[in-house]
């Protein structure tokens, strides 16, 4: 039995407004913003009380007892408890890896549609005892006796009782992702003024956006909250220019709280479906997913833990044929301004293509008024898990309005980039 | 398997695999559940079913849950209570229900109460009578005694139940002010036994519950101790003293009949639910309490003037003019949820208008991230930026016809599609302001009183050319912000002031003639008004009165009014008007005149106001007798135990026929 594959259709995504971690959301889990994001996607596509074939996504930053979250956040929302709801995290890359899996799913024909989500909270971090002290409590539990129970706690000590945030740095280098970036800064040679004229420009833009009302329809508002709480109206480059660097104190140092995205709580959703799905429930595509990648490097070995996208990105085009200047719309996720920057200067360098990207010619310079023209994580924050869904969906709003095709490229901890295209609903392929 | 002995409509009722039994309150052909005389009935049935199989062992407990998607028990059903016509209607009624409440009490199974959603009155009786509470943490799940509201107090042995549970202090607090309470509150005070995260995690605890036969633990020693006679003493008095503060017991006597029954048989509490039977008795058949009821009753009514089906919902208001009663605006919008753009041309203004919110979102938010949320959803907004995204734009700047005539026209070319435009005004016709739009049919008027967060009325004016939909519009968006919509047409003082205005001048005519000022305001207050005509004219502030009385050609020149305001003693905000003001409140140096004296006196000084409700209703200023009630009893706290102007006259005129009946 042969089948033909179906056009991914991408119906349209929401969110709730995202908040840095510790302020507004501080009272709230992973679970509770899922379920609101989700909610709100429900309410604007009719979806009440309709089963959706998977629900797909994760958080980076779980409790263990959220070993079951994307099921359990289904079930609080008025979905059909019969939408299945899967869990998988893939980093900052997670909810848009989610959005390729489900688009290849309906690509084949497995299911007609699928919810792509994500969600973090640092503000409701699991706290964890030290594995010496967590194996002890354990072995207590399985004793019967009392004395066999007080044995097991022989040779304790207080310190074992501190207790183990969840780490921030890379497991094998043991650097922040901050520190990364600053080699990255280096190794691409790209200065403080730049990073910190991007920023900037982020909060213009997104602020604009705002203003505009483009917001309106890609947010719902949740707990009081109307609009991401990171956005400055008022930044000033001089302002900027002034702050201390957050990552290393070396005077050559670049990155800043300014062009580096503040940890953030938020969720987001993206709808998508085939097209016989959504003309049975009356929803007109935005936009259409074509193509997705993701590739690893080996920033052990120093090629930058950042940069795995160049790669990805590279690879994908080659599989699509296109050149990186076919595009309308960059959608580059802002983990740092010097990422993004890192990213395109790297594309452009000849030498870097041809060792990373195996090119003989470099990838070349994109139309830069064409890239993250609604501001990105900088400026709104960036719930790590919940980046994806947000970039989908404002892709798929910008295609909608403008026409055209999109790329969008997502860099992620351990090394890893995750790419895809998006095409304007209106122009067949 | 549903148990097909029970005929029921407005319960279900089965019997699980487990042996526990689920009564499901899902009553027919309501959205809510009322313990109506047909519930009762079957929920009596449901218990002898439960008796029997709890004797024969097929039932191993009773889950009472609710079948409706929000709300659990909303309380007995008030419309029945106006087929109970004499104290002993009342009490064979009652001694029925509280015979049934026993049983349940006395099951020799556990009953667990599982809530999710409202449950007041009659249904937190109900699940006192239960040996187990579990209720959702969700934030629409609250618990409460709102009888007091109604000239009445528990009367399912909710009195002596609840003083079991959390003790005398907070149950009696809970009883005398009627005030709501959250889940975790009512765990806190022992009222609720356990609470759950989900709805869908109620049944499961139920059940849990069931099968580990939990019940529910009665308060403990140091609250029992308040039981004891010389502690009851003690606190009745402190309690006598704070009720006195806000309801006099001529006109409220519920609370004051609770106390005494805490008094008397606090410390025995099989006696205090009979006694409890005794006093509520007359309460419930009592002219005030028929006439509280008839004041919720137009609270509903009025709620009902806004189209429940409407699809439009305001989320986004944008505000001109930072002034108080502008800066109040936004503050209630954003109070209720709503994103608000304030604009102003002065800065300071401005500024100062978004700072005074501080204290009403204090007191609506209880913790940092929502008080920071509403804080962030109020936005200045010099250049009026806000305006295209706005579902609602309110006008509240200077009453010049003018420069309201100039906005509006500007507005309109700026505004959504669909977005409501909307004028403050109090004395301008909306037809005027309107002539300039190429739309005038958009134009509505959303008078509020002052002070905004306090007064629970907004008139929603009908101008001439007003559109029907946009005055629906209106109303919905006033029931969004909590508030009262009541729809009039455009005349001079819309409803509330028209009819206000004679009664006020009519009292300082008579000041005029020598009358003084502290007897008139005692006569009103005796009569049942929150505040007397004059300290009201102090409190709106002369200036205002002295303008309005210009608007409607009853200024005088010479009058004390017109000299109190050449001389700039404006009333309260001055300090000084009629009255001298200090710390918020007038001056007043006796109140020791004769009671039938005051009582003539207030009837006639309420005179005016009763006459102009009448010609307000032949005018057809807003559609219904009721409404003129409700108007002027939450626009103007009109003695509500007297149930409105016109329903007071109609009741006063059955009065005197009846007396000269029986001469």
């Amino acid at each position: 039995m042969t089948r033909t594959l179906r056009r991914v259709a991408v119906i349209g995504g929401v969110r709730i407004p995202f908040c840095r971690s510790n302020t507004l959301y501080a009272d709230l889990s992973n679970q509770d913003m899922l379920t609101a994001a989700l909610d709100g996607l429900v309410d604007r596509y009719n979806l009440k009380r309709q089963h959706i074939d998977e629900v797909v996504g994760g958080a980076v930053v779980t409790h263990s007892k959220d070993f079951n979250l994307m099921r359990e956040s289904v079930l609080g929302t008025s979905l059909a408890p019969s939408t299945p709801g899967v869990t998988l995290q893939q980093a900052c890359g997670t909810s848009l890896q989610a959005a390729l899996m489900t688009g290849a799913k309906i690509a084949a024909g497995e299911i007609e549609c699928g919810i792509a989500a994500g969600s973090d909270t640092t503000s409701d971090a699991p706290i964890v005892f030290s594995k010496k002290f967590s194996k002890r409590l354990i072995e207590a539990g399985q004793k019967k006796t009392m004395m066999e129970k007080l044995k097991v706690f022989q040779g304790f000590g207080p310190s074992e009782l501190t207790p183990q945030a969840p780490m921030v740095s890379e497991p094998r280098t043991g650097l922040s992702m901050g520190q990364h970036c600053e080699l990255m800064a280096r190794t691409f040679a790209v200065p403080r003024a730049e990073q910190d004229q991007f920023a900037f420009e982020s909060h213009r833009k997104a602020a604009a956006a705002y203003a505009e009302g483009w917001m309106d329809d890609l947010l719902v508002p949740f707990a009081g909250v109307f609009r991401d709480n990171n956005l400055r109206e008022d930044m000033s480059l001089d302002k900027l220019a002034t702050l201390k660097t957050a990552f290393e104190k070396d005077p050559k140092a670049t990155l800043t709280a300014a062009n580096s995205t503040p940890l953030t709580d938020g969720a987001a959703t993206v709808l998508l479906a085939s097209e016989e799905w959504a003309a049975a429930h009356g929803l007109k595509p935005q936009a259409f997913l074509t193509y997705g990648q993701h590739w690893g490097n080996n920033f052990v070995a120093g090629e930058g833990l950042l940069m795995a996208p160049t790669i990805a990105v590279g690879k994908m085009l080659e599989r699509a044929g296109l050149t990186l200047q076919d595009f309308d719309f960059y959608e580059i996720h802002e983990a740092f301004a010097a990422q993004v920057l890192a990213t395109l200067k790297a594309w452009e360098d000849r030498d870097y293509c041809k060792r990373h990207l195996g090119r003989d010619m470099p990838l070349g310079s994109i139309d830069r008024s064409k890239l993250n023209v609604k501001g990105s994580s900088l400026a709104v924050g960036h719930p790590f898990a919940a980046t994806g869904a947000r970039i989908v969906a404002n892709l798929a709003k910008l295609l909608s309005t403008h026409g055209g095709r999109g790329l969008i490229s997502i860099c992620t901890a351990g090394g890893m980039g995750v790419a895809a295209i998006m095409e304007s609903a209106e122009k067949p392929l | 398997m549903t148990d097909d002995a029970l005929d029921l409509k407005d319960w279900r009722f089965s019997i699980d695999g487990e042996g526990i039994a689920w009564a499901t309150f899902d009553r027919e052909g309501s959205s809510a559940n009322a313990l109506g005389q047909r519930p009762l009935e079957e929920l009596g049935a449901i218990v002898a079913r439960t008796e029997a199989g709890a004797r024969d062992g097929s039932i191993k407990g009773l889950v009472i849950i609710s079948g409706k998607e929000r709300g659990y028990i909303v309380g007995a059903d008030i419309n029945e209570f106006e087929n109970l016509k004499t104290e002993a209607d009342v009490t064979k009624s009652i001694s029925t229900v509280n015979a049934m409440f026993d049983r349940i009490e006395r099951l020799a199974v556990p009953v667990v109460a599982a809530v999710h959603g409202v449950c007041v009155g009659g249904g937190l009786e109900l699940i006192l009578a239960c040996h187990y509470r579990i209720a959702t943490r969700d934030p629409s799940t609250r618990v409460g005694f709102p009888e007091v509201k109604l000239g009445i107090f528990p009367g399912f042995n909710g009195t002596a139940r609840s003083i079991r549970q959390a003790g005398p202090m907070s149950a009696m607090q809970a009883m005398l002010t009627g005030s709501m309470i959250s889940a975790s509150a009512a765990k806190g005070m022992g009222l609720i036994d356990e609470l759950v995260a989900s709805k869908s995690a109620l049944p499961w605890a139920a059940r849990k519950a069931i099968l580990k036969k939990r019940s529910s633990k009665a308060a403990g020693l140091t609250k029992s101790a308040l039981l004891t006679w010389p502690a009851r003493k003690v606190l009745a008095r402190q309690m006598r003293a704070e009720v006195a503060k806000k309801a006099r017991a001529d006109h409220y006597p519920a609370p004051y009949r609770l106390i005494d029954l805490f008094e008397e048989y606090g410390g025995d509490l099989d006696a205090m639910k009979a006694a409890e039977t005794k006093a509520f008795a007359p309460l419930l058949v009592s002219e005030q309490s028929k006439n509280l009821r008839r004041v919720f009753k137009l609270s509903e009514a009025l709620k009902a003037q806004a189209p429940k089906k409407l699809k439009w919902k305001p989320v986004r208001a944008h505000v001109i003019g930072a002034g108080t009663m502008g800066a109040d605006i936004a503050g209630v919008c954003v109070a209720a949820g709503m994103e608000v753009t304030l604009q102003d041309i002065s800065k300071e203004q401005l500024e100062k208008g978004i700072s005074s919110q501080g204290k009403l979102f204090g007191r609506k938010f209880k913790t940092k991230p929502l008080k920071d949320a509403a804080k962030a959803r109020l936005i200045a907004d010099p250049e009026g930026r806000g305006i295209s995204r706005a579902d609602v734009v309110i006008e509240a700047i200077v009453e010049r016809l003018d420069v309201k005539q100039a906005l509006f026209a500007d507005l309109e070319t700026k505004v959504k599609p669909g977005a409501v435009l909307a004028t403050n005004t109090s004395s301008l016709k909306l037809a005027d302001i309107s002539k300039p739009m190429k739309d005038p049919g958009r134009l509505i008027g959303l008078h509020f009183f002052s002070p905004v967060p306090q007064m629970p009325l907004v008139e929603v004016v009908r101008g001439d050319l007003t559109r029907a939909e946009e005055i629906d519009k209106g109303a919905a968006f006033v029931t969004a912000i909590d508030k009262f919509p009541l729809i009039t047409k455009d005349v001079p003082g819309f409803l509330v002031n028209k009819v206000l205005t004679p009664y006020m001048f009519a009292a300082m005519e008579r000041l005029e003639r020598g009358e003084d000022k502290e007897k008139i305001d005692e006569a009103v207050r005796t009569f049942g008004m929150p505040m007397g005509p004059i300290e009201l004219a102090d409190s709106v502030g002369l200036d205002v009165c002295a303008h309005v009385a210009r608007i409607l050609g009853k200024g005088s020149e010479g009058s004390r009014l017109e000299r109190l305001v050449q001389s700039g003693r404006l009333g309260k905000k001055t300090g000084e008007g009629f009255y001298k003001w200090v710390d918020g409140k007038p001056q007043r140096s006796r109140s020791d005149w004769p009671k039938a004296e005051l009582e003539k006196l207030g009837r006639e000084l309420v005179d005016p106001l009763i006459t102009e409700s009448q010609r307000s209703l032949d005018e057809g200023v807003v559609a219904s007798a009721d409404l003129v009630d409700a108007g002027m009893i939450f626009g103007t706290g009109f003695a509500p135990f007297r149930g409105g102007p016109l329903h007071f006259k109609t009741q006063e005129g059955g009065k005197t026929v009846k007396a000269a009946a029986a001469e």
